[in-house]
């Protein structure tokens, strides 16, 4: 007899369905959902591709640069990629929204370039992935040291690093407005 | 949660005349995991009726072909490392890639003791633990069906899984669907995607 | 009267998993049992193999959906004692949040289904309504409803700062009172009580023969849960006081799945309360050396056990696991003995089978 008072409650309190696809429906900030790439901040060290259990994950090499490629289909929204990357060029978005058409299923790529380029100092021509702290062998850089060194191919790139670290003494490196770099 | 028996090491020692080798290590929490080879596959049903009769649980059973340990710094050239026989089991057999190593893991309230026997590739076999332990029914037979491994006396030695249609030892022999897509992606799946792509840009 | 065989399965038994049941029949009541497995069979162990330890907490996270935190917890507890990794005192309490609000939802979800076996649908919505608020937790703390993606080697990947922590606290103090009048009508409802009551019984003596394993055997008076036997991550600092029954019977099962979910609730907040400070886990990778150790945890279905063994590579060599249902189908023949026909799915929902996880 008590569950009658369980059915009135909800007769009271209505459907406590979502009234979706005509209204809104519950997605949480954490929800893991659609991953995004931003080729600028990529080291291209395939961390993200080697922990891909779905395989979803590929680097390749085209005329213009290195090619990040993810496809949705095999991704299986785990986030190991994103919790390994180093440099967090991946993020999931809240974004559910993926159900598609049987001939739209190739199109559900997220992708990226590491566009090539020209070395400042030598000229030879490279993919210029993002610069990392770590060039700089012990000396913490400013984000505007690091990037400064995206111009210069990986060669280069150390002669540069070495020139940064060798100009500051480990005293200047202790700045504390320097940020940290989310590097080890 | 209690420290495994002080008297299991020496009782299984007499259970196994054939000798045996044990280790143990207890963790910060004080949860024990421990391993007993025995030398002789003929004390197998002893000891686990030694483990019975302590009122150990039978957790299940695992089976492997263990390979040998690699040696990290030898590079290829060097043809002694090559030429060294395999390391052997306790038993005499050699831990090649191809010997069977079976672990029985009890469950000793809530410690763990792996007991472990080998066998030789083509003509060992173990007797069953049903008539001590029910529940060892179908791990044993999914041990007969993923590898060729023979279990005697097991009443009721059907295919777990698999169909009577699938050649036997599967993980030895058969390629798996799983392998034979790789179990991802395909190479050609991706030759798609990137056609997809170009034909975009 | 002579007896014959009827076919019960592969689909829809009690739930949507396919297990394929050869019953031999006397009029209404069961004389014997043939249980025919495979349809789930997919090669799962010999696949860790092929993947990268680190991708294996994935896989393994997907064997099963309602189980899905405990294989990657277990599989990454075997990895760290391998490797001497110390999980840092954080991540070991949100381990056990983690585990926790997993095993609330699996065993609502496994006492809401045994509701609609029943024929009382209304009971089952009203639990399986509340499964949502733990539902909800799960998607709005993890991202995924299901596979929250909880565990890593040496540590956790989830947070909870002290929004994260209010949000858990409101939303079991919303369970609570629901779940405490739901158990009242498990306990008390005529409806519910005739078609479970001394239904399916497992003696003691048949439990231990059989060695079953977690709500199971605790219903039949089996005192083992590995969080007080084994203790691993933060259970040897939390109290955890075990659900036993003594009837060992569907009604028992049930109950005993409910209490434990009533404790759940329970070890949640002393986690919130206790829950130190400090480093979640590392995000960055290292070898793993070769070595071989068992690992175990209690899975909502109880004891979840993995061998694994790494010879040094990036690839394990033997990944092993058994889950808690490959032991309790054994005792299922034993439970459908003398049997009713119409029984036969309340029975079988009652041990809580999971398909995906026994066949792997």
């Amino acid at each position: 007899m008590s569950f009658l008072k369980v059915l009135f409650r909800n007769l009271i309190s209505g459907p406590s369905t979502d009234p979706f696809p005509f209204g809104e429906t519950f997605t949480p900030k954490a929800l893991r959902g659609r991953v995004v790439y931003d080729a600028s901040k990529c080291t291209s060290c395939r961390t993200c591709e080697q922990v891909c259990i779905g395989g979803a994950i590929r680097f390749d090499n085209t005329p213009d640069g290195r090619r990040f490629l993810l496809w949705h289909d095999t991704c299986t929204f785990c986030g190991l990629c994103v919790f390994y990357c180093p440099q967090d060029a991946l993020e999931m978005t809240t974004d559910w929204h993926l159900s598609h058409t049987q001939d739209e299923k190739f199109k559900m790529v997220e992708h990226g370039l590491m566009p090539k380029a020209a070395c400042a100092a030598c000229g030879a021509e490279y993919v210029a992935v993002a610069p990392t702290a770590k060039a700089f062998a012990g000396y913490e850089p400013t984000p505007e040291e690091v990037e400064e060194l995206r111009q210069y191919c990986p060669r280069c790139r150390r002669k540069e690093a070495a020139k940064i670290a060798a100009a500051h003494p480990p005293a200047i490196a202790a700045d504390p407005d320097t940020p940290e770099q989310g590097q080890s | 949660m209690s420290a495994l028996p002080a008297d299991l090491e020496p009782r299984l020692r007499t259970a196994a005349p054939g000798g045996c080798a044990f280790s143990q290590t207890t963790n910060a929490r004080g949860v024990t995991v421990a391993w007993c080879e025995l030398a002789d596959n003929a004390d197998l049903f002893a000891a686990a009726t030694l483990l019975k009769e302590m009122g150990a649980r039978l957790s299940t059973i695992s089976a492997l072909q263990p390979r040998p340990p690699e040696d990290d710094d030898e590079d290829d050239d060097d043809a002694k490392a090559k030429d060294a026989p395999p390391p052997v089991a306790l038993s005499g057999l050699p831990i090649d890639g191809k010997t069977y190593q079976i672990l029985y893991h009890f469950d000793l309230d809530g410690s763990t003791l792996s007991l472990s026997v080998f066998l030789p590739v083509d003509a060992g076999t173990v007797p069953s633990l049903t008539p001590l332990f029910r529940n060892a029914d179908w791990p044993e037979r999914e041990l007969m069906e993923i590898y060729n491994l023979r279990i005697v006396n097991h009443p009721d030695p059907r295919r777990l899984f698999l169909d009577e249609s699938i050649e036997p030892a599967v993980l030895e022999r058969l390629i798996p669907f799983s392998t034979l897509v790789n179990a991802a992606s395909t190479k050609s799946l991706w030759e798609k995607i990137i056609e997809h792509k170009e034909a975009e840009s | 009267m002579s007896t014959y065989t009827i076919p019960v399965g592969p689909l829809h038994v009690a739930l949507e998993e396919p297990m394929y049941f050869k019953v031999e029949v006397d009029g209404e009541t069961v004389r014997s049992v043939d249980i025919t497995a495979g349809h789930a069979h997919r090669g799962v162990e010999y696949l860790t193999t092929k993947r990268s330890i680190y991708q294996n907490v994935t896989l393994t996270e997907r064997i099963c959906s309602l189980c899905s935190n405990s294989h990657p917890e277990a599989y990454c507890m075997a990895i760290e004692t391998i490797a001497g990794i110390e999980l840092p005192q954080r991540a070991q309490y949100l381990r056990v949040i983690a585990g926790e609000i997993k095993r609330i939802a699996s065993h609502l979800f496994n006492v809401a289904i045994q509701a609609h076996l029943v024929g009382f649908d209304s009971l089952f919505m009203h639990v399986m309504e509340t499964r949502e608020i733990m539902q909800d937790v799960k998607e709005t703390l993890f991202g995924n409803r299901m596979e929250i993606g909880a565990n890593t080697i040496g540590g956790v990947r989830f947070d909870l700062d002290a929004d994260g922590l209010a949000y858990l606290d409101a939303q079991l103090a919303r369970l609570q009172p629901i779940l405490d009048d739901i158990i009242t009508h498990y306990r008390t409802n005529r409806s519910f009580i005739d078609r479970t009551r001394g239904i399916g019984v497992l003696t003691h003596a048949q439990a231990l023969d059989c060695g079953v394993v977690g709500p199971v055997a605790r219903a039949s008076g089996i005192a083992y849960d590995v969080r007080v036997k084994a203790p691993y991550n933060a259970y040897d600092r939390l109290d955890v006081p075990v659900q036993t029954g003594t009837d060992g019977d569907v009604w028992s099962r049930a109950i005993v799945r409910l209490s434990e979910a009533r404790v759940s609730i329970d070890i949640l907040r002393q986690c919130a309360a206790d829950l130190p400070a400090g480093e979640t886990g590392p995000r960055e990778r290292q070898i793993i050396p070769a070595g071989q150790t068992v690992a175990k945890c209690e899975a909502p279905r109880g004891e979840l056990i993995y061998y694994v063994k790494t010879d040094g590579s990036p690839n394990p060599e033997r990944v092993k696991w058994r889950v808690p249902s490959f032991m309790n189908w054994g005792a299922l023949t034993l439970m459908l003995a003398e049997a009713k026909v119409a029984d036969i799915a309340l029975i079988v929902n009652s041990v809580d089978p999971c398909i995906s996880c026994t066949e792997r």
